[in-house]
This record gives C-alpha cells, structure tokens and sequence, in this order.
C-alpha cells in the first residue's frame, strides 16, 4: 500500500521531467490508483506550493498539471538570463480566437461575418499554433468545418478549463463606457508585436 | 479633416466604423448615417492613396452604409388603415453587428491581458527521455584534443585561402550568347582543321551548366543552319559533330541527340 505522501512526492518528481502538462489519468495508471485519487494529490500537491509561496508554481489546465515559474518572479529570471518568450498574438488572432473560444463550436462563415473580414488565413495560423482545432462538421449547407479551442489554448492563457472564460455578455456597457483616449494609447501598444 | 491615422491598426470595416462612431462620440444606437458614411468614405479614399490593399470587405460595408443613408431618407412610417405601423429602423441589423463585434473586440483585449499575464510564467520544454529509456543515443567517441586540432586545421585552411582570394578580384565572365558560341565553334572546327570534333570538346574545361546549355543549343542552331551533322550512336552516349562542307549533300542525323548531359 503506497501512501499518499510517496504518492505526491511521485507526482512531484514526474511532472519535474515531464516538463509538458502531465495528464492525470497518466500519473493514475502509473500507481494503479483511482483517477479520483490521482487528482486529489494533484490538488493538494497544488494547493501545498501556494500556500508555501514557492517559486514554482503548478497549474491546471484541463485535468493535467504542470510545473510552471511563479509569474512575480518574472524580472529575476529576465535578469538572469533571456527567455524564449512565446509569441504574442496579433491583434487579429486575438479578435479570432475570442469568436471561436465564446461561441465554438462554429464555422469559418460566422466567423467572417461577426468580424466583417475574412478570416481564412488567421485561422490558418491559428490551426498551425494548435490553439484551435477542427471540431467536425455543421450540418449546414455544405457542412462548413466546425472550430474549437484547444487545451493549447487554455494553456496559453492561464485557464484551467473553458468555464473560466470571463464573461462577457455584459461588457458592452464597459466598453462603451471606455474613454476613448484609452482606446487609442491600447491599440498603439497593440502594435507592440 | 486634418487628421492622419495609421491606416493599418483597422482589423476590418467594422474595426473602422467602430473606431468612427466613438471618435465621433455618438450614441450606438443612434448613428448619424450620413456623416459616418462620408468620414469612412474618406478613410477608405485614404487607405487606397496610401497604397494600402484596400480589402472588399471595405467596398461591401461602404455600399450598405450608402444604402442604409439612402433608406433613412425616405418616410419611415406607413400610414394604414388602421393607424401607423412603424417600419424598422433601417440601422437596426447594422447597430446589431456592431456590438456584436465590440463584445469581442472587448473579449479580445481581454484575452490579451490573460496572455500577457501567463507570459510572466516559464516553464520546462519536455525533457529528453532517452537516458531512462535505456537506448540513449550513440555519441561521437572521439578524442576532444584530436577534434580540436582537427577543426583548428579547418579554420587555418580556411584563413589561407581566404588570405589569396583576397588578393584576386573575381571577374565575371560575360555570359556568351549563342551566336557567340556559334562562332567559337566554327572557329574550333578551322583552327583544328577537324573536321569531326566531340561534343565535349566544345565545352570549355571550367564549364558549369550555363555553358553546357549554351553549347547544345547552340550545336542545334549549327544543324538547323546546316554547318554540322551530330551523330550520336547511343541513348546519353557521346555526341559527334561533323562540319558540313560547302556543297556538300545533307545527310539526315542517326539517332536522336539527347540534351540529358553526363558530363558535370
């Protein structure tokens, strides 16, 4: 009988070396554990790093944990060394992904026609990221493909699952509220790339 | 206007419009068609004299901006017989795209907060699991003094030659044309007093492609204008030619001459 504590430190050393999100029914099949129980060391695993203020951190993203740097350490490690950063996305990709992350699973065509553009190539670009994938197909004329997001999107963006999009049936209200020389000094950082 | 903006910041022409509508300060729901119709008229007027790509998706909005300015013109309520029956307000679909879009122009804005948040965290690419698995990769087993001193004789020779290609400007040869070759080829037949010369003959020593091309076309011109006759007894075999000698009765080639080139 392994205890819960050989367990975690298990989970600990795997996740270390994995460096990827670690799935958890992976870690489970490993000490023949319930899914159930694999999680809850997860969570407290989790919950542990936080409470001790470690410098690393672990996260979610839709049942897999993974190892991460704690954010507020940021300029350190930018003192230290210089870090691959990812890419940021373009302003466009950004308006895309929203669509497809609220509204999947949709098609290209809806896609266009909430944006008033085209969009084939940001698609494009964003099928190549893996942020989005192809979801099968509508049953409309022509049975459009269907997008949606992928866990490379929740991970991208620091969300554990797709219910913690924040919501945004009311922000129009926000946004119409917005002074409008706000709008103009964040579209000049926008074109930051 | 007076006004410049950097045209390229417009994700699309609702980006545009919207951007319009709150410069202009007005009311969502209570667009002035007609003077938001002209001021996007104009931008798009500028993005083409800018030389920006103006995108059909411009030209459509602009033609139903025009169409919605054309419809609030006309009377809008149709008297029946049983009172007024208010008709739609022609802005209605419009107003509806617009905070369509804005809610994700907002979302997006948004996402980019997460994104650069989670940007702050690093972490570790995947390690390589071969040590664990056992079938680690073979590494080159060779002695560091003897794969220094090799790479140092690399460099040393590289630096000598380097050294002597300083001294020599490289002179581009003019390419030839093929009446220039023609003649060389002419020339090559009296000078020789051949009258059977090969084909790989005529390609000078230091030849690249450009002038094994240029030969062969040119050997085609010779055939064409009669000076020589090629044989070539064998598929990528060698080619032969023979001058034509004035007067001379022309004889059909044998065989089929093959540009595919063995030599270089």
């Amino acid at each position: 009988m392994t205890t819960k504590k050989t367990i975690k430190s298990a989970f600990e050393s795997m996740m270390f070396v994995w460096g990827e999100p670690l799935d958890v029914k992976t870690a489970a099949d490993v000490f023949d554990i319930s899914w159930k129980e694999a999680y809850d060391c997860f969570l407290e695993l989790k919950q542990e790093y936080e409470q001790e203020g470690r410098g690393i951190r672990i996260i979610e993203i839709n049942k897999t944990f993974q190892f991460i740097t704690n954010g507020d350490n940021a300029p350190y490690i930018e003192r230290l060394c210089t870090p691959v950063k990812e890419k940021k996305l373009s302003q466009s990709a950004l308006e895309v992904l929203a669509i497809i992350a609220y509204k999947q699973p949709i098609t290209k065509g809806e896609i266009d026609s909430i944006r008033g553009i085209k969009c084939d190539r940001v698609i494009e670009g964003l099928l190549k990221k893996e942020l989005i994938q192809e979801k099968g197909r509508s049953n409309g004329i022509g049975r459009p493909i269907l997008y949606g997001t992928t866990d490379a999107f929740l991970g991208h963006f620091g969300f554990e699952n797709i219910r913690d999009l924040p919501d945004i049936e009311n922000i129009e209200s926000a946004v119409t509220a917005e002074d409008p020389e706000d709008e103009v000094y964040a579209q000049q950082i926008k074109l930051d790339f | 206007m007076g006004y410049k903006v950097k045209l390229d910041i417009f994700e699309g022409p609702f980006d545009l419009l919207v951007y319009l509508i709150e410069r202009a300060e007005m009311n969502i729901y209570d667009i002035q068609v007609a003077e938001i119709t002209s001021q996007y008229l104009s931008y798009v007027e500028q993005m083409k004299e800018a030389d920006v790509n103006v995108a059909t998706e411009f030209m459509v909005l602009a033609a139903s901006l025009i169409e919605i300015k054309s419809k609030m013109l006309l009377p809008r309520s149709v008297p029946l017989e049983n009172g007024f029956e208010q008709e739609e307000d022609p802005r209605n679909e419009l107003v509806e795209q617009i905070l369509e879009y804005k809610k994700f122009k907002a979302a997006a804005s948004l996402l980019e907060t997460y994104q650069q948040e989670k940007m702050r965290c690093f972490q570790k690419p995947k390690e390589d699991l071969q040590p664990y698995v056992g079938e680690a990769d073979q590494l080159l087993s060779l002695d560091i003094r003897r794969f220094v001193s090799a790479f140092n004789l690399f460099l040393r020779k590289k630096q000598r030659v380097d050294e002597v290609r300083r001294h020599y400007t490289r002179v581009e040869r003019q390419k030839q044309s093929v009446e220039m070759k023609v003649q060389y080829i002419v020339d090559f037949f009296k000078r020789h007093s051949f009258r059977q010369v090969f084909f790989k003959e005529l390609v000078p020593p230091s030849g690249n492609r450009y002038d094994v091309v240029l030969t062969f076309t040119s050997m085609l011109q010779m055939i064409r204008d009669r000076l020589v006759r090629v044989e070539q007894h064998h598929s990528f075999g060698e080619m032969s030619l023979e001058l034509v000698l004035p007067g001379e009765e022309e004889y059909g080639e044998k065989g089929e001459a093959n540009d595919d080139q063995k030599d270089d």
